[in-house]
């Protein structure tokens, strides 16, 4: 923060969707903040995407609806966008761009600090290890969220993602230690009525206060949404690494960032990549998720939990594929799960943590709790299999055994996956109900789990 | 003979009613021993099975008490904290209007004459020419106007500004401005300024 402002310049030699091109400027640089006035008055903020041969390229966040070349001024300010950050930011709502929305005023600022963040030094990086409790047993019985960790939630347009989140954001907690934990929620491009579920849901289940949420909303400007992520992902890494605290941020729906990013990326005329989005998707989207993780010698860890709705729910377009490159692994939402009325409805085949085996166990959840785990997966995967088989050949033709696990994966849908939008399971209670399908199945058809634990917990025959 | 038929009739079906009587009493006192030791059966399987229902429900009830308090308690922290910030801010205006008032009433003769210096030399730094037409409001006009002498080229704006001191000097082609007044200068500190007014309240430090 310097005392001294920015030149204003007035020569505006075009306007082009979401960018300002500014003529004869001097001085200015990559990143660099911009104020656009208005004829009116009215201020708008942007940043410097390009500089050279005296022209500056300037993308204005909140749009340039109602500008003209000829009354619009921009006021380079010298510095690049910056959050101001503090503790007092827990509890707060604030918009796309990181401005109060709660009519409350600006935070007290502890320090300003750049949005884009600072690289994570790799081999500073520590690997993620402890347990999230979500209390969505689905998840932390069989993709368990690490402390540190990125793991998306592939859902489809319409899907209950944002119930999901809602819920994820109100129950999470880390389980065995004293250590302060926080949820940072960025909601990127949704309905109104939806940011208001989201705020709401937090207020009434007394989780705002260790909350911060980032609003932008549908009608807010699309660039905006370039911007939000990356204010919600500083604050986060202020609270994480500054204060130590372990933090959960939910960032939904990533497929408006890139859409914004594609709209962004038309208006510069760039070669377009697949489906028109730009070629540096890959990259853009790395500078978001690699802000995720845990530092050596530092007490608090960045977890994202980024949300995206798959267009046409296709697992192979461009933003989860891409996501799921940098990402480590998926929590994919099915569509036939979501028909039959299931909440969450996740599909566990499709669905990976890659960090879970290091983040269960003994010492972190319970002995038996991946053998587990990998029984029920290896059942729902055969119940699967029989429910196709029983589709072609009927009920009648199934073996006994095939019954069984027809009955296993009904139980698996009924009670394991399916629970209440405000059940809030603890980590024994959903070990509990996946032994509860285990011992469905006759002991012989376990072969994933060691016989202790069966002597132990097995409730079957 | 008719009579003694008849008698001999009414005996045998007194006796097959009492065998009737006594299977059906037998029949009976054996389903009620049945139901007795069944109803015995099923009480006691389910004591345990009420037990963990007893149990389910005090848990399920301490978890509900568990959640209203965290909701009771997380509304009431913000409220209070809500409260808190809405009256620091309140005081910080309060600070600030006076500091401002003050800024707006300092004496414009000695060291104010090399603050408006040292404002257009910044200024003419900054756009890169002295070719300035420079703005100020009507209590720094003449000590602007005496200034202005040091840097050739610079014209003084027949039109006044509304701010509280200082000048905004504007390139002659119109294409650039530096905004160099006391408003605007204390409008990019204001977030410092605001915090170390709340430290001397105890917050954020």
């Amino acid at each position: 923060m310097t005392v001294e402002g920015g030149v204003q310049y007035s020569k505006i030699a075009e306007i082009k969707g979401p960018l300002v091109v500014v003529d004869d400027v001097e001085n200015a640089a990559f990143d660099e903040l911009v104020e656009v006035e208005t004829k009116d008055g009215e201020r708008r903020l942007g940043k410097v995407l390009e500089v050279g041969n005296g022209k500056a390229i300037v993308q204005v966040f909140e749009g340039t609806s109602g500008l003209s070349i000829s009354a619009t001024n921009a006021k380079f300010v010298g510095k690049v966008m910056e959050m101001p950050v503090s503790k007092e930011v827990l509890g707060r709502v604030f918009d796309g761009l990181g401005r109060p929305k709660d009519g409350l005023p600006d935070p007290i600022a502890d320090k300003f600090i750049d949005i884009n963040g600072e690289p994570m030094n790799p081999e500073q990086r520590e690997y993620p290890k402890d347990f999230i409790q979500t209390g969505v047993s689905v998840i932390d019985g069989m993709i368990t969220l690490v402390r540190g960790q990125k793991l998306p939630i592939f859902s489809g347009s319409g899907m209950s993602h944002n119930l999901l989140a809602a819920q994820i954001a109100r129950q999470a907690s880390v389980v065995g230690t004293n250590d302060d934990f926080a949820v940072v929620f960025a909601a990127i491009g949704v309905q109104y009525s939806e940011a208001e579920y989201f705020r709401r849901s937090l207020e009434e289940s007394g989780a705002l206060k260790r909350s911060v949420l980032f609003l932008n909303t549908a009608d807010d400007p699309a660039i905006e949404r370039i911007i939000t992520p990356r204010v919600a992902l500083t604050v986060a890494e202020y609270l994480a690494f500054e204060l130590g605290m372990h933090v959960l941020v939910i960032l939904t729906d990533m497929t408006n960032y890139a859409e914004a990013l594609r709209e962004i990326s038309a208006a510069r005329e760039e070669v377009p990549g697949r489906k028109g989005y730009p070629g540096y998707l890959y990259t853009d989207l790395s500078t978001i998720y690699e802000r995720a993780g845990k530092l050596n010698g530092r007490k608090g860890s960045v977890t994202q939990v980024p949300i995206l709705s798959m267009p046409s729910d296709d697992i192979t377009h461009p933003i989860p594929d891409l996501t799921g490159y940098i990402t480590e692994g998926q929590i994919v939402l099915g569509r036939d799960l979501f028909r039959q009325g299931v909440y969450p409805p996740v599909n566990i085949l499709m669905s990976l943590s890659r960090l879970m085996k290091d983040g269960i166990g003994e010492g972190s959840t319970r002995a038996d709790h991946s053998e587990v785990s990998n029984q029920v997966y290896d059942a729902y995967s055969r119940a699967q299999e029989v429910r196709a088989l029983a589709g072609i050949v009927g009920k009648a033709g199934l073996t006994e055994i095939d019954l069984k696990y027809m009955d296993v994966g009904d139980i698996f849908e009924k009670e394991f996956l399916t629970q209440a939008t405000d059940e809030n399971r603890t980590i024994e209670e959903t070990l509990g109900v996946l032994w509860k399908i285990v011992s469905k199945l006759p002991k012989n058809e376990i072969t994933k789990i060691k016989d202790k634990y069966v002597d132990e917990y097995y409730k079957g025959e | 003979m008719g009579r003694l038929h008849a008698l001999a009739s009414n005996s045998s079906l007194e006796s097959t009613i009492d065998k009737i009587l006594k299977n059906t009493e037998a029949t009976i006192l054996s389903n009620i021993k049945t139901a007795l030791v069944d109803s015995q059966k099923v009480l006691d399987d389910s004591i345990p099975k009420l037990e963990g229902e007893y149990d389910k429900i005090i848990a399920d009830g301490k978890k509900e008490a568990d959640k209203i308090e965290k909701q009771i308690i997380g509304s009431a922290d913000i409220e209070a904290r809500n409260k808190q910030l809405m009256a620091l801010e309140d005081a910080v205006d309060k600070v600030f209007t006076k500091a401002l008032d003050q800024v707006a009433n300092a004496d414009r003769s000695g060291d104010y004459s090399n603050l408006i210096k040292s404002l257009l030399d910044e200024s003419t730094q900054i756009l890169g020419t002295s070719e300035i037409i420079v703005s100020t409001n009507t209590s720094d006009k003449d000590v602007v106007q005496s200034n202005l002498s040091q840097f050739p080229g610079s014209e003084l704006s027949s039109d006044t500004i509304d701010c509280l001191g200082g000048i905004i000097a504007k390139s002659k082609d119109g294409a650039m401005t530096f905004d160099n007044t006391l408003d605007a200068r204390i409008d990019r500190l204001k977030p410092l300024i605001r915090k170390e007014i709340a430290s001397k309240f105890g917050v954020g430090e």
